[in-house]
């Protein structure tokens, strides 16, 4: 509650969201994945590369899009989420240390990439524990960081 | 020279070789297993149809025992998936229905990595079948009635998936008063499975309406508690998937070694499925 009472006011909107599956090798469950994010009624569009197990999501202009339940597809198709990137465009917001930043429904909480400005098209990686594989998860120091709904620990 | 003895060994080596090089090759792999159920589970909130077909050589006869069991199977959530079943075979003379069960699996363990994961379930079935009891070997789909439970382990990595499994059985007496007449201690047995299974085709995949094809083989035992006697199968099958969504898989099962008495352990089988996503 209170990164959200703090968090900047931005005008920046989430454009793509890529994601990498994992716990799979076999394009019917590749094709699981596929259709089980096409239920989404955020989503406009998924370009599946299933050579790489990587789904390219484009979404639906003004729409909240709820990273969470991305995810929860994912996992629902009975797979894991390895990696998750949001191409978000940013109209020159500034990044101070520490301080949230709310685009569209979802709070980011930057852990690198202090004191510069954000413009124009950028990739964020999440960190949060489903957003990458559980072996990353552990090394990556944010074990003992819990976040609430919505909020998310991000990385440049 | 080559005596008649190298030739023999020569002759058993084949096919191991050709096994062996089939799961050695450089492609991605399948753990759809056709005569066991891996640890992974359905999507939630689809619908499979499967229609299981065997057609067995009953020993010491010329008869053909032919089994059909058609399957309907839902995700009811990422870690529990059930399905309900019936058995109908031509085993009392006439073609009919004997029975059905149902069965239920629950993933308790998943480890996933890009193009990898080592998962593990319990699984449970009860079954009901009204046909005489005919066999030692106890068998909960399409031939006893009772309950089977066990655990499941599969280690999925890229192009090999390797699949291990125990259950506990236990028969009761069959429906229509036909007894289990082989004595009241040799109602328990323990099944122990292992399954290979290897993506062949295609090399690289591209889209989703490629056909896909596996190459399986399972070892299949069975070992009864009561009398300690055991039996030994092995089941090498092909399968092939359409459009991401539908498989057939074809398949021979054959005994290598037994004690218990069996009355048709050769034969053939296949299996016809479809798969319905987001449909619950």
């Amino acid at each position: 509650m209170i990164a959200i009472s703090i968090s900047l006011a931005t005008k920046a909107q989430v454009s793509k969201v890529y994601l990498q599956a994992s716990g799979l090798t076999c394009s019917m469950c590749s094709n699981a994945i596929n259709k089980a994010l096409r239920t989404l009624d955020f989503v406009d569009n998924i370009d599946a590369d299933i050579r790489t197990y990587t789904f390219e999501l484009s979404f639906k202009p003004g729409s909240r899009v709820d990273f969470d339940k991305i995810k929860n597809k994912v996992e629902d198709a009975g797979f894991s989420v390895a990696g998750f990137v949001a191409a978000i465009y940013f109209d020159n917001v500034q990044l101070k240390n520490n301080q949230p930043v709310t685009i569209g429904g979802n709070t980011l909480l930057f852990v690198n990439g202090k004191d510069r400005a954000l413009n124009g098209e950028i990739r964020v990686k999440l960190l949060d524990k489903g957003f990458v594989s559980a072996k990353k998860y552990k090394t990556n120091a944010l074990a003992s960081l819990s976040t609430g709904e919505g909020i998310y620990h991000v990385t440049l | 020279m080559t005596g008649p003895g190298t030739l023999q060994s020569k002759k058993m080596r084949l096919p191991l070789i050709i096994i062996f090089f089939l799961l050695a090759q450089s492609t991605r792999s399948q753990e759809l297993f056709s005569a066991t159920e891996p640890a992974s589970n359905r999507a939630v909130g689809s619908i499979g149809v499967r229609v299981d077909n065997s057609i067995m050589d009953e020993l010491n006869t010329s008869k053909i025992n032919y089994h059909l069991i058609p399957e309907i199977m839902l995700g009811i959530s990422k870690t529990l998936m059930v399905s309900g079943d019936v058995f109908f075979s031509n085993r009392s003379s006439v073609f009919r229905s004997e029975g059905g069960s149902i069965y239920a699996k629950y993933r308790f363990l998943s480890n996933d990595e890009v193009q990898k994961h080592f998962r593990m379930a319990g699984f449970g079935r009860i079954s009901y079948n009204n046909s005489d009891v005919h066999q030692e070997e106890i068998n909960m789909y399409g031939h006893n009635t009772g309950v089977e439970f066990g655990i499941v382990a599969t280690q999925l990595l890229r192009r090999i998936a390797l699949s291990s499994g125990v259950s506990f059985l236990n028969a009761t007496d069959n429906g229509n008063n036909n007894k289990f007449v082989y004595g009241l201690n040799n109602r328990k047995a323990l099944n122990y499975t292992l399954s290979f299974g290897k993506l062949m085709l295609p090399k690289e995949y591209k889209d989703y309406k490629q056909t896909n094809i596996n190459f399986m083989l399972e070892f299949l035992s069975q070992v009864n508690t009561g009398s300690g006697k055991y039996y030994m199968d092995i089941a090498p099958s092909i399968q092939f998937i359409f459009n991401s969504q539908s498989r057939v898989d074809i398949g021979y099962r054959r005994q290598l070694s037994t004690t218990l008495l069996r009355t048709a352990p050769n034969g053939f089988f296949v299996r016809l499925e479809h798969n319905f996503f987001n449909v619950l």
